[in-house]
């Protein structure tokens, strides 16, 4: 009964709300004699509600825990699974022609133990065929579990990603779209393995409309910002000769949906700059030039990201060199490029002053402002 | 100014103008140097516990699976996306749709992608499509048209061949029914004999499956 008792205690911590345990220790109190059918009934209820708990947690969790190849077998020695294990869960879920959530569990520590397991499983003509159909069933949860095997399968060598791409690569790009936000953010992680290892896959991937889909997911306040940003990151820097003229046009034009003070936004100038949104030919609106400028301003408030900084003035600087000073907003006033100048050569950066130089430069021959006035209000360190 | 600039350390006009000069101007290529690079990427998996592997088939997570996914009032189907669920209740539950397919005059097929906006005759067409632009897989689950690509192949009549009053296909191959008995009461229970034309049983289940559906909603 004590035991009972401070199972409760700890429930009600957990969960202040539950009147039907407080009821039960105002009873505990009175000191009144409570028959085992009650005392059994109760403890099913709470079981139940703590339970039931633990699922909803589990479904919320947003905190899974990363690991790198190799890491696990130094972090739980007891999981260790070789290649024969492996072949076994292959072959084994090749015959039923199904994966329970307990195999796929079981398969992704696997995969994290090393690259012999990868490739073995891999080698298998269709084992990952079974977790392309668990992905593509009808349980979010199981959908889930698959994708997190993929996802462990992604840390692979190019060849494993090839073959996830061609097998799974258009339902983890479908996902995108749908609601449910773990299986979202696993796919995420998947992609981001699978962009920074092949480039081939990479370019199938862009093939499946994923840029604007990322491109949205980046654009909409939610959950998974941050490794969205990642993924954009990785096209502009591994699948950059793959980037098709439309989905650029795409980023263009859905510019001002990236609200700023967001996660991720340490990426936005980047992705901007090396995607070459800023173009003559991507027809920038005075709307989307517009956001550009105010969200590299605020990119200049303390504490300034050193990269941010670098890849907003060279956005800047092609901004300017659009010609057009209606696009530029607040920077076509003088004293506005004068300050933003200064507070960008006070840094003393050799990059980033070599970049703001040619950002000056453009300005001047836009024949906006009295060059030799704008000159003198410059504060540049010899 | 320039001697107040040269005091505190600052470059004078004429040094700013130099450094201009040897400044290239216009766009700055992603490829121009320097170009400082990101931090370098690592590759992470996720680490799952066995134990949290509980309950799949619980009532809950099956509500919460219909909660994250989108389903079809009509028939209950469950698809990933909002998208996927529009072209499913247009292909197989519009009728203005179907009677604009049947006249042809406009591509109506949507892609399985959202963000292409090309539409096609008919479901082969955009399959096809799908495989070799978007490189999707043949067999793509989410695909809807499979049996409606196969009804498009049957052949034609001729453009200039004589008007003729044409037998609806349900009359022509009307499922076997009792209808009544004489004095002799039987069980009412599906016919599940098997019947020796081909075809029809199958029409038999489906016509069942309309009745039961209409039914229950």
């Amino acid at each position: 009964m004590d035991l009972l008792f401070e199972l409760l205690c700890q429930f009600i911590d957990v969960s202040a709300s539950c009147s039907l345990a407080k009821d039960f220790l105002k009873f505990k109190k009175m000191n009144s004699l409570t028959t085992t059918a009650e005392g059994t009934f109760l403890r099913n209820k709470i079981r139940g509600y703590a339970r039931d708990q633990r699922v909803e947690c589990r479904m919320k969790a947003k905190d899974s825990l990363r690991i790198g190849l190799g890491q696990v077998k130094q972090e739980v020695a007891a999981l260790e699974m070789g290649t024969k294990d492996v072949i076994g869960m292959a072959s084994r879920i090749k015959r039923r022609k199904h994966a329970t959530s307990e195999d796929l569990c079981r398969l992704s520590l696997g995969f994290l133990q090393g690259n012999d397991n990868i490739n073995a499983f891999a080698a298998i003509p269709g084992a990952i065929q079974v977790l392309v159909k668990e992905l593509t069933g009808p349980h979010i949860q199981r959908q889930t579990d698959a994708v997190e095997c993929l996802c462990n399968l992604s840390l692979g060598e190019a060849h494993v990603s090839d073959k996830i791409v061609t097998l799974a690569g258009s339902y983890m790009v479908t996902y995108l779209d749908g609601k449910a936000e773990r299986l979202k953010r696993s796919c995420l992680w998947t992609l981001a393995n699978i962009l920074g290892t092949c480039e081939k896959a990479g370019r199938v991937l862009l093939q499946m409309q994923l840029l604007p889909k990322l491109w949205r997911l980046y654009s909409d306040p939610n959950g998974c910002q941050e490794d969205t940003a990642i993924c954009l990151s990785l096209v502009a820097t591994h699948c950059l000769q793959h980037v098709s003229d439309e989905d650029r046009r795409y980023i263009a034009q859905n510019m001002p949906e990236k609200i700023p003070d967001q996660p991720g936004n340490e990426y936005f100038m980047y992705i901007v700059h090396q995607l070459e949104i800023v173009k003559q030919e991507h027809k920038l609106g005075a709307q989307q030039a517009e956001y550009l400028v105010r969200f590299f301003e605020a990119t200049l408030a303390p504490p300034a990201d050193r990269l941010s900084l670098i890849y907003g003035v060279r956005v800047m600087a092609n901004l300017v060199a659009l010609g057009d000073p209606s696009l530029i907003g607040a920077l076509a006033d003088p004293q506005n490029l004068v300050k933003t100048l200064n507070q960008l050569f006070v840094l003393r950066d050799p990059d980033l002053s070599l970049d703001s130089m040619r950002l000056l430069k453009n300005y001047l021959q836009l024949n906006v402002a009295d060059s030799n006035l704008l000159l003198d209000s410059l504060h540049i360190y010899a | 100014m320039d001697s107040e600039a040269a005091g505190v350390g600052y470059l004078s006009r004429e040094k700013i103008l130099k450094i201009l000069s040897e400044v290239p101007a216009g766009f700055i290529r992603p490829t121009d140097p320097p170009a400082p690079s990101l931090p370098p990427f690592k590759k992470l998996g996720v680490l799952v516990e066995v134990d949290d592997i509980v309950g799949d088939q619980d009532e809950g997570v099956r509500i919460r699976d219909k909660d994250q996914s989108y389903s079809c009032a009509e028939c209950r189907k469950v698809l990933p996306t909002a998208h996927l669920l529009d072209l499913h209740i247009t292909e197989q539950h519009d009728c203005y749709f179907a009677a604009s397919v049947e006249r042809g005059d406009k591509p109506m097929f949507s892609c399985f992608l959202e963000e292409c906006t090309i539409k096609f005759h008919t479901p082969r067409q955009r399959k096809d499509h799908c495989i070799i632009t978007h490189k999707l897989p043949a067999n793509y689950r989410f695909d809807q048209g499979k049996n409606r690509g196969k009804q498009k192949h049957q052949p034609r009549s001729k453009p200039n061949s004589m008007e003729v009053d044409e037998v609806p296909v349900e009359t022509r191959s009307l499922p076997y029914v009792k209808a009544f008995s004489f004095g002799h009461q039987t069980h009412r229970t599906f016919y599940t004999r098997k019947d020796q034309r081909s075809g029809e049983t199958l029409d038999d289940v489906q016509a069942m499956k309309e009745a039961i559906n209409d039914i229950l909603d």
